[in-house]
Order: C-alpha cells, then sequence, then structure tokens
C-alpha cells in the first residue's frame, strides 16, 4: 500500500474515532488535534477549551491547574513522540486542508498567489499561531473573559454548521455568530489559496506541539551528504520547508512527501 | 546523540507519569466530561436556543424530580439556574438574575434562598456546575427541557394540571434568553415567573407530594 494512502487512511480513521459521540461515546479525554467538543457528534473535548477554562477570569476564579496541564500533557504526550504527526496524520482539519490544498498548489500558478508564499515577510507569519495561543487562548480568557472558542473557525465548521443543520430552527446566531462566520470565511479563503495555510500561520494548537519537533522520537532526517539539491522535496512539502536544510523544522507535519518524492531516497524517518 | 536520547526519554517519562498520576489520583477525567464534554457552553456554539417557555410535565430524560425540588416545591415555585466558570452567556446573565430576584452570591458557590418575587415565594437554587454536588449537576439533564446540553440555563418547576392529578410542571430558558438587552430579558423573566406563580396558586390546593 502507497505510503500516502495509509496516511489518508489514518486520518479517515482518526475522523470517524473522534466522531463516535454520534453513538453515545463520550470520554473526558482531550482530543490531541483540534477539534470542537460542540460538535453534536463529538467524543472528547478541545484542549483549548480546558486551556480556556483553567485560567478563566483568573482575577476571581484562580487558575485550575489540574485542568490547565492536562490538555497539555495530552498533546505532550503524542508531542514527544511523533512531534507534529498529529497534525499530518490524525487531525480532522489536516484531512480537510489535504483536499484544500490540491486547489491551493493549482492556484500556484498565478503570480500574486505564488508572490504571496514566497514573500519575504512568509516566515514570520508563522510566528502568529505563537501570539494566537499565548493572546486569545490565554491572555484574553484570564483577563477578560473573552475565549478564542467563542470566535473559533474550526468550531464554526464542525459545531456550529452540523448543529444548524442537525436542529433546524431551534438554535439562532448569538452575537459571536457574525464574528465567527466572517472569520470561518476568511479561513475558507485561506486554505483554498495557501497549502495548509491553517496549520502555518493560525493554527493554536499547532503552535504547542511545534515546539516537540525539536525533542520528538519520530522525526525526518535528511542525509545531506547524499542530497543532490534538486529540491524536489521541498516543491512538494505542504509546509513550505526548505527540506535539504532542515534540521527537525518546527513545522514539519512529517507528512512523508518528501520522502515520497526524493530520488536519491536521502530523506528518511528516523527514531532516535 | 546520547544527550537528545536522554532528553527524549525524560520528556515522556515526565509526560507520561504526569498524565497517569491525572488519571489516578484526580477526577480531571471525570470533570472534563460532564463540564465540558456533555453540557456545552452555548458561546462555544456561537448559538442561541430559540425560546420557548411552555411548561410541560414530563422531565426530559423521564426522570422523577429531585428531592430538593420536591422539598421546595411545597413552599412555591422553584427557580433552577445552571451556569458554569468560563462561559460569557452565564456572566451576561449573573447579574441580571442577581438584580431580578434581589439576591448577593457568590458566582463559583452554590447559592439557595428563599425569595419574595412580588410577594410570592419563590425558591431560589443557583448551581455552578464547576463547584456543585453531582446530584445538582445530574438535576440540569433532567430539566434540559430542548436536549440542549448548554448553558446558561433557567428552569422554573411550579404546579400543574395533568389528567385528574396535580404534578410538578416546569419548563426551561436557555442562554441570554435570545434577547440582546437586559430590558426584554428581563421582561420574559417576569412573563415566566408570573406565569409559573398563577399555576402555583391556581393548583396548590389539589397537590399531594406523596402522590408523585
Amino acid at each position: 500500500m502507497k505510503f500516502q494512502i495509509k496516511r489518508l487512511l489514518s486520518q479517515i480513521l482518526i475522523f470517524f474515532s473522534a466522531n463516535l459521540g454520534a453513538f453515545g461515546l463520550k470520554t473526558g479525554f482531550c482530543y490531541p488535534f483540534f477539534y470542537c467538543h460542540s460538535c453534536p457528534a463529538s467524543t472528547s473535548a478541545c484542549p483549548l477549551k480546558a486551556i480556556e477554562n483553567s485560567v478563566y477570569n483568573v482575577k476571581d476564579n484562580g487558575i485550575a491547574w489540574k485542568l490547565l496541564f492536562y490538555p497539555i500533557l495530552i498533546l505532550g504526550f503524542f508531542g514527544a513522540l511523533t512531534g507534529r504527526a498529529i497534525c499530518g496524520w490524525a487531525c480532522p482539519i489536516g484531512l480537510l486542508q489535504r483536499g484544500t490544498g490540491k486547489i491551493a498548489r493549482k492556484l500556484k500558478k498565478y503570480p500574486v498567489i505564488r508572490k504571496l508564499g514566497q514573500h519575504k515577510i512568509e516566515p514570520r507569519l508563522r510566528y502568529i499561531k505563537y501570539f494566537v495561543f499565548i493572546i486569545l487562548v490565554v491572555i484574553t480568557s484570564a483577563l477578560i473573559g473573552f475565549m478564542f472558542t467563542d470566535i473559533c473557525p474550526i468550531g464554526f465548521l464542525t459545531g456550529t454548521i452540523p448543529t444548524l443543520i442537525l436542529y433546524p430552527g431551534k438554535f439562532m446566531p448569538n452575537p459571536f455568530f457574525w464574528v465567527a462566520l466572517v472569520i470561518f470565511i476568511l479561513f475558507l479563503v485561506l486554505i483554498f489559496t495557501v497549502e495548509r495555510g491553517w496549520c502555518r500561520y493560525f493554527c493554536p494548537i499547532g503552535a504547542l506541539l511545534a515546539p516537540f519537533n525539536k525533542i520528538s522520537i519520530l522525526h525526518i532526517s535528511v542525509d545531506t551528504e547524499k542530497c543532490i539539491h534538486c529540491n524536489a522535496c521541498s516543491e512538494v512539502c505542504p509546509m513550505s520547508i526548505d527540506v535539504p536544510n532542515m534540521k527537525r523544522d518546527l513545522e514539519c507535519i512529517l507528512c512523508g512527501k518528501c520522502i515520497n518524492v526524493c530520488p536519491k531516497s536521502c530523506i528518511t524517518f528516523e527514531r532516535k | 546523540m546520547k544527550k537528545m536520547i536522554v532528553i527524549q526519554i525524560s520528556a515522556l517519562l515526565l509526560i507520561s507519569g504526569g498524565l497517569g498520576g491525572m488519571f489516578l489520583f484526580t477526577d480531571v477525567y471525570e470533570e472534563v466530561q460532564s463540564n465540558i464534554v456533555l453540557i456545552l457552553c452555548l458561546s462555544c456554539m456561537k448559538l442561541e436556543v430559540n425560546t420557548i417557555k411552555e411548561f410541560t410535565f414530563e422531565t426530559a430524560n423521564d426522570e422523577p424530580h429531585p428531592d430538593f425540588v420536591l422539598d421546595n416545591l411545597t413552599k412555591g415555585p422553584v427557580f433552577l439556574h445552571y451556569s458554569e466558570k468560563a462561559c460569557p452567556g452565564c456572566d451576561i446573565m449573573y447579574p441580571i438574575i442577581k438584580q431580578f430576584f434581589n439576591v448577593e452570591f457568590e458566582k463559583n458557590e452554590m447559592f439557595y434562598e428563599m425569595v419574595n418575587y412580588e410577594n410570592s415565594s419563590v425558591s431560589y437554587i443557583y448551581t455552578n456546575i464547576d463547584y456543585c454536588s453531582e446530584e445538582m449537576r445530574d438535576s440540569l439533564s433532567i430539566y434540559d427541557k430542548d436536549h440542549v446540553h448548554g448553558l446558561p440555563m433557567f428552569s422554573v418547576v411550579t404546579l400543574g394540571y395533568d389528567r385528574g392529578i396535580i404534578r410538578p410542571y416546569y419548563t426551561s430558558v436557555y442562554g441570554t434568553l435570545g434577547f440582546d438587552n437586559d430590558e426584554e430579558r428581563i421582561s420574559l423573566l417576569t412573563e415566566l415567573m408570573r406565569e409559573s406563580i398563577d399555576m402555583y396558586n391556581q393548583n396548590l390546593e389539589g397537590y399531594n407530594p406523596d402522590q408523585q
């Protein structure tokens, strides 16, 4: 079986396992990826909501330490083992972007889109996700009671839209709905124009998992002596990483596309 | 290389140990399950529930009314206020309810008081699901009339006539009650309370708690 097919099967399988709530399975785990507990079929909790709950209005409520460490340790467990492989192999939003990525790749033939991706500011935009996590998930929840989940585009896609479809007439929009709708439309534009745009620039869970790439047991390694610098790997990388020069890159989602295209087989998964 | 292996093993042991310890020695699993997965904060869904304030006698999950409600029902209608810690909708409604019933209490504590509402006694019971007993938390699903599993939720239990028997009747409203201003919210609550007090007064005489 081809490697990328295995990855697709893994993504589909995990998508279904994330939705076993439809059959009554509602657990107390946090997902180690981005998925919303307000999805009518959700099995577990969004890790961001647990973090937000732990620090919400810290002045009045204090910090619920166990609720803060619980999702971080779950993400840390998978992160320490496989780094951001969760993004490439498990996350349902990664699966969605796998589909939209094909369109984004085709759009690259237009110079404007191509230039956007190669602009010198682009690598710096990747830091946005760390700010999203620190400011919108932690600081605003702690200090002003505004939570990222209130405007989260993933929550809108996996929670709000299915709820409105499943229960027509039962619900109506609240004030956050319209803001979330605008952000959701921007999210769609982003993922259709930039391959893995959400993972690259905005995903706060990607921001939590990224540092684990530096120490994860599983990672991608490049044999620079064998490399002929054909750049086929960088061309195919959905995260636009300079693969021949990467060393435990924070952005690598271990999708393995670079391994598939390397003509000299000098890129491999390594377990140490 | 050896240094990296030491770091990896240490990190994995530390994380696994921490996680295992949390599962073994804390109730975090139950807390996430009952407070995040099973009961949603409506603002997370970016939705409000369309308010339908019709009273009904069948509880939402066919469970009997809890004892603490039945005990208080002999004194007057019971107003149940369900809230949680991290919930913007709950934060909006919290001061409105305090003003409406003229009560003073802390958001993160359970609270009960017999209040005087327009010269009638009403049992006011505040439940924050992050700081309450299991019985109180479970009562939420009993009164979740529209199967929303969302907070905030307000339930009023009163008395009504059902095929020859006077029984507890209840209704529940959700979120910020579907309005974006306090006047309309208070107006709906007033309407709800007046109706429940009228029903209670009309049916009290025939009410036999032992028949339930």
